[in-house]
């Protein structure tokens, strides 16, 4: 939990002691006789719930606008309800009357803190919306993210080639290598390797269209579903991606060198199962390398 | 005379194989030591205790492609002697002999073996400490180590064909993208083919060769170092040798030079026994004579000491679960392409 997260819980649980400290100290406590155990039960339990639920915010978001909304207004709205509560078991005689206070203006406050909370929440959730559409397409269904590139893997990929097949569209395939992946690796470690495979994704994602889907089949290639498209136009985007990859550097993050990239490529029409498209493609790629390196031999 | 290594024998040193494994975690971003245990960077680990790392490890990330990523980190690696040889080997003929001769560094787990054939050479392995249910990733991360170190020393991917000893998996990318298209599983054997001609070519990439007198000078140096192979490698070659004569577990540990009690004991810490060791070197001699000399039924049995061929399919059925037919129409295509 992020420092400013802890922070706010130590805050509420000091508030909270603080009301009880009130109640019990400006007021006289209640023969037992007079506690209504469904009013005891009610507000107890709104008080308990809100609590969760701040909890439950705080332990799974990173702090922040959003993040502090909402947990202040969960905050309050358990406040309230615990002085509501504890209204159950104390008389309270001060002049002040907090008791009502605290019990009319925390619980108001807090709905609409919440409120701001879930409106902020929202447009927080377009960004992010905007940000996956490329990476997920159609759906969004729980799934693991490839922990890398953030992309979908060959699972998802396999799923939406068959969706497309089954909705009779005639799209295609591009199938991309990152040729020198491994050389990198070789020369700068797995991490810088990896830097350059986010960076070439960035790259990739933003020159494709809303609707494509961008995923990491495995390793170093990547695949791209251009749905709707004839495979002469996916051969232009194979062609445009690699032309604008292969005029890319990739400067490693010590600053001291700088490597070229290049981007082998292979298309196919989705016209059969997902798995014998996908090994068509990889064979594809899989000859051309061979022949790049027949040639480098010679 | 024991120059053999057990599963519970303190081996691998921790910053060679162990810390590739917290490398990889380190570029993922976790938290190795929370992963893995605090370790102590001085005590050389067991290959029990490396085992137990890898599966915490592969448990971990609970991803397809760890046992690929953390095998292609893995050779030369940096393990002395052997290593320095390994990235200084003028061919591939010269390398797959290294990594034979020096198991204990480049691949403690699983114990290497080469044949060559007419049609092509043959690395495999087989089980060195009892791995267990780890054993398709040990060997998903060996095969690529080999292959990424030949692309690297060749500067091109090289013609490799792999037999696995599993069932296929329901998906093969990453098997297609980190070693090839050319995979066959279901085989009686974990093994990579290439075409004898390979063996001898000079790598194409970057020179990187030693001279002759260099190169035996750090071969001798790794033999120095770490002189020792595993148990189950050791008495696999021993067997091998003498397949024919059909060795006895007596004869067998008189020539390792320990009591058949012993023997039976360091097997059974494996979590095998000696007639399991023997029909596998016999299953894997029988698969041998017929895939890559095309021999039938009769002459196979003759060349393992059967007296008939019915007696022999039913040996053989008992090594691999299949008869000898259905063994030769599962490998189709044969491995003779």
């Amino acid at each position: 939990m992020p420092v400013s997260n802890r922070l706010i819980l130590l805050a509420f649980i000091s508030l909270s002691c603080l009301e009880l400290l009130l109640f019990s100290s400006f007021g006289v406590l209640k023969p037992a006789e007079q506690w209504k155990p469904l009013d005891i039960a009610g507000e107890g339990g709104t008080a308990l719930m809100a609590t969760c639920w701040m909890a439950i915010v705080l332990g799974s978001r990173p702090a922040g606008r959003v993040t502090l909304l909402l947990a202040l207004g969960l905050a309050s709205v358990a406040l309230g309800a615990w002085a509501d509560g504890l209204d159950e078991f104390f008389t309270v005689t001060s002049a002040l009357r907090f008791d009502k206070w605290l019990e009319s203006a925390l619980t108001p406050l807090g709905m609409l803190l919440v409120t701001a909370g879930i409106v902020a929440w929202r447009s927080e959730q377009l960004q992010l919306s905007e940000h996956m559409q490329r990476r997920e397409r159609l759906f969004r269904e729980h799934r693991a993210f490839d922990r890398i590139t953030q992309l979908a893997d060959a699972h998802y990929l396999r799923q939406q080639m068959a969706l497309e097949r089954a909705a009779g569209q005639p799209g295609s395939l591009v199938l991309l290598e990152l040729t020198g992946f491994q050389d990198l690796q070789r020369a700068h470690g797995k991490r810088e390797a990896d830097r350059m495979l986010q960076a070439v994704t960035h790259q990739l994602l933003l020159n494709l269209r809303n609707h494509d889907l961008l995923c990491r089949y495995a390793g170093e290639r990547l695949a791209v579903l251009l749905p709707d498209t004839p495979v002469v136009a996916a051969e232009r985007v194979a062609r445009h991606l690699q032309q604008m990859v292969d005029l890319t550097h990739f400067h490693t993050g010590d600053g001291e060198a700088r490597v070229s990239l290049r981007l082998q490529s292979a298309c196919a029409e989705l016209d059969d199962e997902p798995d014998a498209v996908l090994a068509r493609l990889n064979r594809e790629l899989e000859g051309a390398a061979a022949q790049a390196g027949a040639a480098l031999a010679a | 005379m024991d120059n053999t290594y057990d599963i519970s024998t303190p081996l691998i040193a921790a910053q060679h194989q162990p810390a590739l494994l917290f490398d990889h975690l380190h570029s993922l971003d976790v938290d190795a030591s929370a992963v893995l245990g605090a370790r102590s960077w001085q005590q050389p680990l067991s290959p029990a205790q490396y085992l137990a790392l890898l599966r915490q490890t592969a448990a971990h990330l609970h991803s397809p492609d760890t046992s690929f990523m953390v095998g292609q980190q893995a050779l030369p690696g940096h393990y002395g002697a052997a290593s320095h040889a390994l990235l200084r080997a003028p061919t591939l003929r010269h390398a797959l002999a290294l990594l034979v001769a020096h198991p204990a560094r480049l691949s403690p787990l699983l114990a290497p073996h080469f044949v060559e054939e007419e049609q092509h050479a043959v690395l495999y392995w087989t089980d060195a400490c009892g791995a267990g249910s780890l054993r398709p990733f040990l060997v998903e991360m060996q095969m690529s180590a080999v292959a990424a170190l030949c692309q690297w020393l060749a500067g091109a991917r090289l013609p490799w064909r792999f037999c696995f000893n599993r069932t296929a998996p329901r998906h093969t990318e990453q098997h297609q993208v980190h070693l090839g298209t050319r995979l066959q599983f279901g085989c009686q054997i974990d093994a990579m083919l290439i075409a004898p001609e390979w063996l001898d070519r000079p790598w194409g990439g970057a020179p990187r060769a030693a001279s002759a007198a260099v190169f035996d000078g750090l071969v001798a140096q790794a033999h120095d170092e770490e002189p020792r192979q595993s148990l189950l490698g050791a008495l696999y070659r021993y067997l091998l040798e003498r397949v024919r004569l059909a060795p006895g577990l007596e004869q067998t540990a008189q020539h390792f030079g320990i009591s058949p009690a012993t023997l039976k004991r360091r097997l059974l810490a494996h979590g095998t026994h000696f007639q399991a060791e023997l029909d596998q070197v016999r299953a894997h001699v029988a698969l041998q004579l017929y895939q890559c000399r095309g021999c039938d039924n009769e002459q196979v049995a003759r060349h393992l000491g059967f007296n008939d061929a019915a007696n022999f399919r039913r040996s053989f059925k008992r090594w691999t679960g299949l008869t000898p037919s259905s063994l030769r129409d599962s490998l189709a295509p044969p491995l003779i392409v």
